[in-house]
């Protein structure tokens, strides 16, 4: 078993196997991160690093194995009890996920929106964060207005908004050119270092020296090693 | 419920309107026109009712006597009618006040009268029913204990026209249901159907916001609000509508010379303009309902 070096275990997966029909997606795999980890997942297309993250945010169920999110079995998650559940994460999704006729702020806001924040603070905050990824200046703009790069920069600005305990981000590429590179990463090291445990998703190494991070090699389905950057 | 889940909650209901304002219209109007529908049936209903009622506190069984009865004769049986049951009042109408009324009713024909050589009406006495008892029970009670008097030569009471009218109040209550159920099964599926279309184009919107932690409640709660808000706006129309053709219809019949100026045409109560509100309400809730319930399970 491949462990980090805090003590709290946030994220346990005990034997885990995910098979779609006959494919088999993620392989026996035996994975701790513990807080405040800051974890790449690596490893080429079809290796199942979306399909680890999509297990670990409870959209898929497991085949076989357990997963422990904060000691919790998620197979035991009522379905009623998913929202709640999701809400102390945050996803970067690979395809970001915007909703096309809300603007870069109501697609911000409406996290924190689910949560009943207070709408003050709500103004205060969604403009705060899209600073943080340059994109301040685009917040009244609707996505298919937006690059791909600014998609995703606004994709992880909502990931970010609600100071999650466990930030997901599925295959942060090329889509960023270095500024825009250094400014997600910028992001992603501030809510590192207020606690925050980061797994990110990518085939892209050169990533790996934006931050000093464990790095996981997965290969068709396996877990195949670990290194630090 | 707080002030930023109820101003995102609006927020969505105002998009859901505006990207098809003309779906929400037609199911705004949809709702309406069934409403209208069923409060034409309440009008109908409720005033139909009314002239029943009006009629029957005039039922009245008439005793024809045969001829030939001295006076103190007479007295003696207005005195047992009156104290049959159920009977309210005792009028005598003598041969002659007999034909004194059909004078008055036929005083354009007064040559057919010319011929009689005597007086052929009977004397008879009416008797006026017990307020609020002018049941069609009642009224063949009180013909039977008549009959059974050996003076009463023949009894005339409208026996068959008010037993046609209770079957036919009873018939035209079932079919006001019948057509007031059909009418609004029919608009529940009409509201059911915005909602689908409304899901349907919002799908993407929908997944995206569960995956951001958004409970089920929170994604349904504006499709309720919306049709809420539809069925109590079709209401309002369906009642200015109503009113409106009550009103037009009112200046045209009460003229003075009509024939049916002396008819109390009323609108229905408040009772039941608060209830067509509410059942407006009630359709829209019910369509999104039955939309939602199914939707989100996917
Ligand atoms: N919903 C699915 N249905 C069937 N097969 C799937 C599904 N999702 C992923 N897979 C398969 O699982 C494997 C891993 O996919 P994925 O996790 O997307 O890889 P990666 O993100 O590393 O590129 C691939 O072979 C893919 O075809
Ligand atoms: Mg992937």
């Amino acid at each position: 078993m491949i462990t980090g070096t805090g003590a709290e275990p946030v994220i346990q997966l005990f034997h885990v196997h995910k098979r779609y029909g006959s494919q088999t997606a993620i392989n026996d795999i035996n994975l701790t991160v513990t807080k405040n980890d800051f974890v790449f997942i690596t490893g080429p297309s079809g290796a199942g690093k979306t399909t680890l993250l999509r297990l670990l945010f409870l959209q898929e169920a497991v085949s076989e194995g357990q997963i422990l999110v904060n000691g919790i079995n998620l197979q035991r998650i009522r379905r009623a009890k998913i929202p709640l559940f999701r809400r102390s994460m945050g996803f970067v999704f690979q395809d970001f996920r915007l909703i096309n006729s809300y603007t870069v702020y109501e697609n911000i806001a409406l996290v924190l929106e689910t949560t009943g924040q207070d709408i003050r603070h709500i103004r205060k905050k969604v403009p705060h964060v899209l600073r943080m990824v340059g994109l301040e200046d685009r917040i009244h703009a609707y996505p298919p207005r937006l690059s791909g790069g600014e998609q995703q920069r606004v994709a992880i600005a909502r990931a970010a908004v609600s100071n999650p305990f466990i930030l997901l981000a599925d295959e942060l590429t090329g889509n960023l050119d270095t500024d825009a590179a250094d400014m997600v990463f910028g992001l992603l090291r501030q809510l590192h270092s207020r606690g925050t445990t980061i797994i990110v998703a990518t085939h892209d190494s050169r990533l790996f020296d934006k931050a000093r991070a464990r790095i996981v090699f997965l290969n068709q389905g396996r877990l195949e090693g670990e290194t630090k950057s | 419920m707080n002030l930023t889940k109820l101003s995102s909650i609006f927020q969505r209901v105002r998009r859901n309107i505006s990207t098809s304002p003309y779906l929400h219209l037609a199911a705004t109007a949809t709702i309406a026109f069934s409403l209208l529908v069923i409060g034409v049936f309440a009008m109908l209903y409720v005033n139909i009712s009314a002239l029943i009622h009006s009629w029957q506190q005039d039922v009245r069984v008439v005793a024809y006597l045969k001829d030939e009865l001295s006076e103190e004769w007479v007295e003696s049986l207005r005195q047992s009618f009156a104290k049959l049951n159920g009977v309210e009042e005792v009028t005598y109408v003598s041969k002659d006040e007999a034909m004194a009324r059909l004078r008055r009713q036929m005083k354009h024909r007064l040559s057919l009268l010319e011929g009689l050589r005597e007086n052929p009406l009977p004397a008879s006495f009416e008797l006026q029913l017990v307020h609020g008892a002018q049941t069609p029970e009642n009224l063949d009670l009180l013909a039977s204990q008549l009959r059974g008097f050996p003076e009463v030569e023949d009894l005339g009471y409208g026996e068959t026209w008010f037993n046609r009218f209770s079957g036919f109040i009873g018939f035209f209550r079932l079919a006001s249901l019948i057509i007031g159920g059909l009418v609004i099964a029919i608009t529940v599926f009409v509201c059911a159907n915005t909602i689908r279309l409304t899901l349907y184009a919002k799908r993407e919107e929908v997944e995206i916001m569960r995956l951001v932690g958004a409970t089920d409640a929170f994604i349904k709660t504006p499709f309720y609000v919306q049709n809420l808000i539809e069925g109590l706006l079709g209401g309002l129309v369906a009642l200015v509508l109503l009113f409106g053709s009550f009103k037009f219809l009112i200046a045209r019949i009460q003229t003075p010379d009509a024939l049916l100026s002396s008819c109390d045409i009323r609108f229905i109560s408040f009772t039941w303009c608060a209830a067509l509100l509410a059942a407006g309400m009630f359709v829209g809730w019910f369509g999104s309902y039955l939309s939602l319930k199914s939707f989100l399970r996917s």
